[in-house]
């Protein structure tokens, strides 16, 4: 298998991409420990979906008329506080599992760094404009602009394991 | 005039149970859509076809960044004629067309990236 990946030229792009997963992993983890089996969450996550579908539905009400408008826009107001307020609570408890997903993703750069500076891991299929490739080409010598950078090619790769929710 | 599609809101368990998501729904234009179900939907639809575009250009190869605009081209087309021809869907119900094309627009152009690069590299070098 080694000797397999070995004879790829740009073999380092698929432990790029491995390394990228594993942390994807791990940062996922540790935002379940932190976040997403404590009870306060979950009681919070269902509260506020309870609260924006009920928003919706007296909106949709309140769409088509009727009477006492003025106490159910009192309602819709105070539905919306508390979706505020219970939104605002979410994201405070997000802040510390984000801030040691932050430091993970920090050293786990720097890791790849050190492993892969200087190198191309891959090569481009097109030449990317101006501001990309100061990443693309980031500590890569000479001038070709197709040749990729670990910078790329990881942040591409934690951008989409991040995001695909 | 466009034939529209209900959104329902079901605050309550049918018969004291969840109905499950059936893959049949996926082509049926009678299906009512809940928001964040065909939202979703359409996300992982965008990201296959990022897979599958991925693997192609990187595969033939196709070069250029012209490539990248087929690729969103091609990507919206197929998400636009799935829920406007397929489905049915009445997009008002939903926030729009903006709001339904934009469902994993941005996670599919980085699959499709990573893709093509990747097999770009290996295949041909």
């Amino acid at each position: 298998m080694a000797s397999v990946l070995s004879s790829f030229k740009y073999a380092d792009s698929l432990a790029v991409l491995g390394i990228s997963i594993c942390t994807a992993f791990l940062c996922e983890g540790i935002s379940w420990i932190l976040i997403y089996r404590t009870s306060s969450y979950k009681s919070l996550r269902s509260s506020i979906d309870k609260a924006s579908k009920k928003l919706e539905i007296m909106k949709t009400g309140d769409n088509k008329g009727g009477s006492n408008k003025k106490s159910k826009t009192k309602k819709i107001d105070r539905v919306e506080t508390s979706l505020k307020e219970s939104s605002r609570d979410l994201s405070l408890s997000k802040f510390k599992s984000g801030a040691v997903v932050a430091l993970v993703l920090f050293v786990v750069f720097g890791l790849l760094n050190s492993l892969f500076e200087g190198k191309a891991v891959a090569k481009l299929p097109f030449s990317p404009a101006g501001f990309v490739q100061k990443m693309s080409h980031r500590g890569i010598s000479g001038n070709d602009p197709t040749d990729c950078s670990m910078a790329f090619l990881s942040k591409d790769q934690l951008i989409w394991f991040s995001r695909r929710y | 005039m466009k034939e529209g599609k209900s959104v329902k809101f079901n605050l309550q368990p049918q018969n004291g149970r969840i109905s499950p998501f059936k893959i049949s729904k996926l082509l049926d234009p009678e299906a009512s859509w809940d928001k964040d179900e065909l939202g979703d939907v359409l996300h992982w639809i965008r990201q296959g076809v990022a897979l599958v575009c991925g693997l192609l250009w990187g595969a033939v190869p196709f070069i250029g960044a012209i490539w990248i605009i087929l690729f969103l081209l091609l990507s919206s087309g197929i998400i636009y004629g799935y829920y406007s021809i397929i489905l049915k869907v009445d997009e008002e119900d939903f926030g729009g067309h903006g709001a339904l094309l934009q469902e994993g627009l941005f996670a599919s152009i980085t699959v499709f990236l990573l893709v093509w690069i990747l097999v770009y590299s290996l295949a041909h070098f």
